[in-house]
């Protein structure tokens, strides 16, 4: 189940670093790089 | 005056400051509020602060994208709108009825996962556009989908405030069925009336039939289209009765829903659909993540103990008061870090009252904290499955309504005892 | 390149430098505190030692072991079951680097839920490491999670369900060590340290377990020991051994209907006496102030001594606070009444060691004297 919420994960984080590349409103693109922060770091099983 | 209550005037400050004076939105004032907090308070090493907060919020994250994802394939399948027309064609004489049986619809994912959230990105959004064909506004319908999420979230059987609060004292989550029915179904009941029976009424019925497109359900039928939906609040139920075995959890339940969208309607391009549900619900899980550093540095400056300790420093006739105010306000953070942070410390405050009515209670006021904004998921998700772009319309019809669960909800700690003796 | 993607670029760049920043200092909490092995440890051996299905996962842990020369009883002490309550831990260090056994003898547990020492908890404010000085220079500790790493358990269920009595609790509590024993071999990683503890009480025939704990100061059961129906006198005997003492305790019987925990498991599926134990921490509770390594090790906080004023409080508290001297200075006296109370009843199964500090050493000379200075560095 561990594997499986990671891919979770891992589709979640893909799909918002494409909004972060495909909006044009700024504000989206400062909020999707905060969601990205955690996410990521749980992807690589630092915390 | 104390250092903890200039850090909060200073970090409530730059978060409205940033929200209304400069029109940032919510996530990046609550991040600058927490830099400042952090800054001014001399917090060491503040990176991993800022970013370890965000941690609290991670599994809620996963579980709302999901869930828009679910949502937004089931739309773009032709399900949702085909589901509405089959419901009315169905019940079209039976208004009264329908409101209420709706609400309880809506409940129920929230009874099943405990989570708000759930209720209105799935029954909620199944339901509000037949609310809307009914005659509905999109605020009473806004208004009505958020109640039943937050009754549903604290209806039986699964309702985690309560078990987070019972966790702080050391009291096992057994015993809580009848309290919780009492506190939930009775206003269920009333609020379906309330916004619901007015709005049928003026309606003519007659015409609502016709305006409904039927094409969708004609070229797949019933059972294919509605088949994602069937699975979702079966994998539900089985992650409830046996999670030995189908213990899946929101997120993959959701995932798998979305996956069977693809191939039971409309072809869609699920990649497309996907990246539209993030980018719609991206301002939500931005929040959540802002909100996560808020209250690591809150709790790191001392300022959350500030707050606790004041909110217990009343005299006790103002207890009940202070329980019914500073529960969902705190909650406008996260309505489960109330119950931890205020519902605890009252819990032990209340050690004289029936303790699983008292506990019960509690997590019935605390739920109110999903209605309070910047957070509010409970009405922003609502205002959004209605169709609204901004959910403050929606916010305002909640306000009576609110009070009277707070009341509902004080009253039952008061009577505890009594309440307790009659079953 | 246009304008949006350039914003794009330096929004990620500017993700990227804050999760490199935070995932440094979450990478170096992975870094275990130093413990030094005592003149009294005579083995040093490993949970899956006792129970296979640990090994090389993140569950594993020391367990040191002090025999004594002569024959007698056994004790084991849990130190660490939560992370985040720091007079457990350095009391277990305690025993290891100052007790000398004689007859009988001592196992010790410090990180008994090695994986939440690798991790805070979010949104807790929590120092990563406390300091406390020695006279032969600082010696730092770890302060962690209350629970297992979400790293090596994950996702938590919605409601955890304990596996042998169908206790249903809030989901985060199934990385609650103290909820999940009997354990299970086929379980979460925390039911199968649970599993692996209960192994080495059975196999070792331990005959008294001590889980050392804290609670917050407006926590009821504080200051306290919970006793298991069949260690009750044990737990009396002692209780009256620290009023001698001046030491107020208060005793209480493990509940029935709350399960996982090991005052209530270890009793009902062992052999061994088992007693939980607490001490006032500030630092986990919900009024405390600022949070910091010095509330940490003096307990000081302002908003707890107005909440004992409010009445709120199931501790005395004052400017003095409880400082970490006095709740390891506690439990480690407790541990020394609990095997005087056991010789008196059982002179013919002794449990003596020497060498323990007590309760008034702490408090005038501190924990510091009492820690070995640590090997030199290569």
């Amino acid at each position: 189940m561990f594997y499986i919420y990671l891919a979770i994960l891992a589709i979640v984080l893909a799909l918002t670093v494409w909004v972060l590349f495909d909006t044009k409103k700024l504000s989206l693109q400062v909020t999707a790089a905060m969601v990205i922060v955690p996410l990521l770091l749980r992807l690589l099983m630092i915390k | 005056m104390s250092q903890e209550f200039l850090l909060f005037i200073l970090m409530v400050g730059v978060f409205a400051a940033g929200c209304f004076a400069l029109k940032w939105p919510v996530s990046v004032s609550m991040l600058l509020a927490a830099v400042a907090g952090a800054l001014a308070g001399g917090v060491q090493n503040p990176i991993r602060h800022l970013v370890e907060g965000t941690f609290g919020y991670v599994d809620t994250i996963l579980t709302i994208a999901t869930a828009m994802m679910f949502m937004t394939g089931f739309r773009d399948s032709g399900a949702l709108e085909a589901l509405t027309a089959a419901v009315i064609r169905k019940f079209n004489k039976l208004p009264g009825l329908l409101m209420i049986l709706l609400t309880f619809v809506i409940m129920v994912p929230g009874m099943i996962t405990g989570s708000s959230t759930a209720s209105v990105l799935t029954a909620g959004a199944v339901v509000a556009p037949m609310f809307a064909s009914m005659g509905m506004s999109a605020l009473d319908s806004g208004a009505l989908i958020s109640i039943a999420a937050i009754l549903g979230m604290i209806a039986p059987p699964v309702n985690i405030p309560a078990m987070i609060i019972g966790g702080g004292i050391d009291m096992p989550y057994v015993g809580f069925e009848i309290p919780l029915i009492l506190l939930t179904f009775p206003l269920a009941i009333a609020f379906a009336f309330w916004f619901g029976w007015r709005n049928v009424r003026k309606v003519d019925r007659s015409k609502v039939v016709e305006s409904l497109d039927f094409s969708a359900l004609n070229q797949y039928g019933a059972w294919r289209l509605f088949s994602p939906l069937i699975l979702i609040f079966v994998l539900m139920i089985l992650d409830k009765t046996v999670p030995r075995v189908f213990g899946l959890g929101m997120p993959l339940i959701f995932l798998l829903g979305t996956a069977l969208t693809w191939v039971t309607g409309k072809r869609f391009e699920i990649l497309k659909s996907a990246k539209k549900a993030i980018e719609d619900v991206l301002p939500v899980l931005g929040i959540l993540v802002g909100v996560g550093m808020f209250i690591q540095i809150m709790t790191a400056t001392g300022v959350r103990g500030f707050i606790v300790v004041n909110a217990l420093s009343v005299p006790p006739a103002l207890l009940y008061v202070m329980i019914a105010v500073s529960i969902p306000l705190f909650g406008a953070i996260s309505a489960f870090g109330s119950s931890s942070v205020l519902g605890v410390p009252f819990m032990l405050a209340l050690l004289g009252k029936d303790q699983i009515i008292a506990a019960a209670s509690l997590s019935l006021i605390a739920a109110l904290g999903d209605f309070m904004p910047p957070t509010a998921l409970a009405a922003i998700f609502a205002a959004r499955v209605v169709g609204l772009e901004k959910y403050g319309g929606v916010l305002k019809k909640l306000v009576v309504p609110g009070l009277i669960i707070a009341v509902y909800g004080i009253l039952f700690i008061l009577f505890s005892k009594q309440i307790r003796a009659l079953y | 390149m246009q304008k949006h993607t350039i914003s794009a670029i330096i929004c990620l760049a500017g993700a990227l430098v804050a999760a490199a920043i935070a995932g440094a200092s979450f990478l170096a909490m992975r870094k275990p505190d130093l413990i030094v092995r005592g003149p009294g440890v005579t083995d040093v051996k490993m949970l899956s030692d006792w129970f296979p299905g640990l090994k090389g996962t993140p569950g594993d842990t020391e367990v040191y072991i002090l025999k004594g020369a002569d024959d007698g009883a056994s004790m084991l002490v849990l130190g660490g079951t939560h992370p985040n309550e720091p007079a457990g831990h350095i009391a277990a260090i305690m025993l290891i680097e100052n007790a000398q056994p004689k007859s009988g003898t001592l196992y010790v547990i410090p990180r008994a839920n090695a994986s939440g020492f690798t991790a805070n908890d979010p949104q807790e404010g929590a120092p990563q490491s406390f300091t406390i000085q020695t006279p032969n220079g600082p010696r730092v500790f770890r302060y962690g999670s209350r629970a297992t790493n979400p790293i090596h358990q994950w996702p938590d269920p919605n409601v955890y369900i304990h596996a042998s009595s169908g206790q249903t609790l809030s989901g985060s509590e199934t990385r609650n060590l103290n909820r999940g024993y009997p354990g299970r071999p086929d379980g979460t990683l925390t039911e199968r340290v649970c599993y692996g503890i209960v192994q080495l009480i059975k196999k070792e025939n331990v005959t008294i377990t001590v889980d050392l704990h804290e609670a917050s100061p407006e926590y009821p059961v504080i200051n306290a020991i919970v006793a298991h129906p069949k260690a009750m006198q044990l737990a009396s005997d002692m209780v009256l051994g620290l009023e001698m003492q001046d030491i107020k305790i208060s005793l209480e019987p493990s509940p029935v209907n709350l399960r996982g925990l090991t005052h209530r498991e270890l009793g009902d599926f062992t052999d061994t006496l088992p007693v939980l134990m607490e001490t006032a921490n500030a630092s986990q509770g919900r009024l405390r102030g600022r949070t910091d390594e010095a509330l940490v090790l003096t307990g000081k906080d302002k908003w707890y001594v107005r909440a004992e004023k409010l009445g709120r409080l199931y501790v005395p508290y004052d400017e003095k606070g409880h400082p970490l001297e006095e709740r390891v200075g506690r439990h480690v006296t407790a541990i020394s009444e609990l095997m005087n109370s056991w010789n008196l009843e059982h002179p013919e199964k002794p449990l003596e060691f020497e060498g323990l500090p007590g309760y008034e050493d702490f408090l005038t000379k501190g924990i510091g004297v009492f820690l070995l200075p640590l090997p030199a560095k290569n």
